[in-house]
């Protein structure tokens, strides 16, 4: 509507729009930033003066955060976690999406409806008798109970989207190289990742995002404090110190913050992903 | 959802060829598919997790039927979902409508608006609860500064707020996302329409129940079945916030389910009502899509 009149001033409608817009996504944003203002703060001040800045910026309260909750050992299990669970993911579902899009044979539709069972069905739906498999299996308490279960419960939703950008994009460039004498391995390296990799960047975003944040896998798959990703740990944290207000803000703070300047910084990414492949 | 399915002619044809997708298939058969196929087994046993399970027919089943907490989860379920299409999917839209500009500044609203989106539940879950908090939340100290602190309530902790509260709170975490979908779509409808519309003289209003609205229904029916289907497994903030407190007030299936597994050891029961809760969500997915599908094809 407004690149209409890219050039001109702003008319009233438009200045409305903009406070509108302004006073909701300040309201929306508000709680995190208090969140982050707590964190500095004694117990006393948090409850007497909420709106205040603090008077003394207590980076202390960060170092026992972190040295009470361990959360450097969180860290480092989601980030072990996350890492190897979204590499697994994109690359399979990579492969997998090039098959469905590129490639003939034998079940290629029924494999390809199989898979997308998963997007209809919500991970609580199997996780008890996930839960025993795992335990038969003796991966109960390791990573690989959270690494396996997280990529294939991803899997489902990154062939989707990663077939659809195959769909979208003609196979001019494969035919080309086929017509070269490459074999199939050759073509989906050398051809079909380089030109597919902006989704597939877009797919390792949005798993990392779905993978650090994952609860309830988390939750009943590990049951040893040092093997806890951060989800969990934030919660047993909330639990032991819910009234050291300020001890949960901090932690709150660090868990956070970098998931937000994570988003911020690949936010085109996040976004443009989103709306390319999810939704058309 | 809709297809692209006009596949040009494949690059290769051949049996070998089933090996790009083998990897991903092992893994969602091993993981995905052998627990769902499981679970139908389990269900029909009675098994605490140790011992051998003892075939007891629909045993689990009946009491599913009569278990009142149970059933009651459902109802807090739905209105939870008829909550998440108000607070999420129709404000989600509201706001794309809203900050659909190019002039500066719009950018990084949308930024912000959707940042929510990319904490955990558990992180958003914590923050609220402290929000939420009667003593030192900030909801009761914004109500006391403005003159309302009548109004201040124990949000979480009585019944007949905890499950608005919880829904709320779920809007501020997701309305961001689906903003980000509407936003998108509201690109790409050209904007000659709506240059003919205002050469016709219609108003905003006009322009959105007659043009916008019209041309993102394809969008919305997505937005409702995300919202669905997401809603139905909701877990996470639900036992972050309350874990099903107080008194039953918040309980949906996910918690309950657990909780009976988990908590009471008793397996079995818990497979059972999951496999209830699997069935629901197909069902209503495929009804839905169905539906929608009928829409689609009515519409053009």
């Amino acid at each position: 509507m407004s690149r209409v009149i890219e050039r001109r001033r702003r008319s009233a409608g438009e200045w409305v729009q903009f406070a509108a817009g302004a006073v909701l996504v300040a309201v929306m944003f508000y709680p995190t930033v208090w969140m982050v203002l707590s964190g500095f703060k004694s117990n006393r001040e948090i409850f007497r003066t909420p709106f205040a800045l603090p008077s003394v910026w207590r980076w202390e309260n960060f170092l026992k955060a972190w040295d009470v909750g361990g959360l450097g050992q969180l860290y480092f299990n989601s980030l072990l976690v996350t890492f190897v669970a979204v590499t697994l993911c994109v690359g399979f579902a990579t492969a997998a999406a090039f098959a469905f899009s590129r490639l003939e044979f034998p079940g290629r539709r029924l494999c390809y409806r199989v898979l997308l069972i998963g997007l209809l069905l919500p991970p609580p739906t199997v996780a008890i008798p996930l839960f025993t498999e795992l335990k038969a299996l003796g991966l109960l308490n390791t990573p690989w109970a959270l690494i396996l279960p997280g990529a294939a419960w991803s899997l489902s939703l990154t062939v989707f989207l990663m077939r659809a950008y195959f769909n979208s994009v003609r196979p001019d460039m494969e035919e080309a190289a086929r017509i070269d004498g490459a074999n199939v391995w050759q073509i989906f390296w050398r051809v079909s990742v380089p030109m597919v990799w902006p989704a597939m960047l877009t797919m390792i975003v949005l798993n990392t995002i779905n993978i650090w944040n994952e609860l309830l896998f988390a939750l009943l798959f590990i049951v040893d404090e040092d093997k806890r990703t951060l989800p969990v740990g934030l919660i047993r944290f909330y639990g032991y110190h819910s009234t050291d207000y300020s001890l949960v803000f901090a932690a709150l703070t660090i868990t956070t913050v970098p998931v937000l300047l994570f988003y911020f910084l690949l936010q085109k990414q996040v976004i443009a992903g989103l709306t390319a492949t999810a939704m058309d | 959802m809709s297809g692209r399915e006009d596949r040009t002619a494949p690059v290769s044809t051949g049996a070998a060829n089933v090996l790009f997708v083998v990897p991903a298939m092992l893994l969602f058969a091993a993981f995905v598919l052998y627990p769902m196929v499981s679970a139908f087994y389990y269900a029909f046993t009675r098994w605490d997790g140790f011992t051998t399970p003892v075939w007891v027919g629909l045993a689990n089943f009946q009491r599913a039927f009569a278990d009142s907490v149970h059933l009651m989860s459902y109802v807090h379920v739905v209105l939870y979902i008829l909550g998440t299409l108000v607070f999420e999917v129709s404000f989600g839209l509201a706001v794309a409508v809203l900050l659909n500009s190019d002039r500066k500044g719009f950018a990084l609203m949308r930024g912000f608006f959707f940042s929510p989106v990319v904490l955990s539940m558990s992180a958003a879950g914590v923050l609220w609860a402290f929000v939420l908090d009667y003593r030192s939340g900030l909801l009761n100290a914004v109500l006391r500064a403005l003159g309302a602190g009548d109004l201040a309530q124990p949000w979480l902790s009585q019944p007949g707020t905890a499950l608005i509260a919880i829904i709320i709170v779920s809007g501020w975490k997701y309305a961001g996302f689906y903003m980000v979908i509407f936003f998108a779509a509201l690109r790409r409808i050209p904007r000659n329409i709506y240059e003919a519309a205002v050469l016709d003289g219609a108003g905003p209003f006009t322009q959105f129940f007659s043009i916008t609205l019209p041309l993102l229904r394809s969008n919305f029916l997505v937005a409702v079945l995300i919202a669905i289907t997401g809603g139905f497994a909701g877990f996470d903030l639900f036992f972050t916030m309350t874990n099903g407190g107080p008194f039953s007030a918040t309980e949906v299936p996910a918690t309950w389910i657990m909780k009976q597994a988990f908590d009471q050891n008793q397996l079995s029961y818990g497979i059972a009502l999951t496999v209830i809760l699997m069935v629901v969500v197909i069902v209503v997915s495929l009804i839905y899509l169905r539906f929608s599908e009928r829409l689609s094809v009515a519409r053009y």
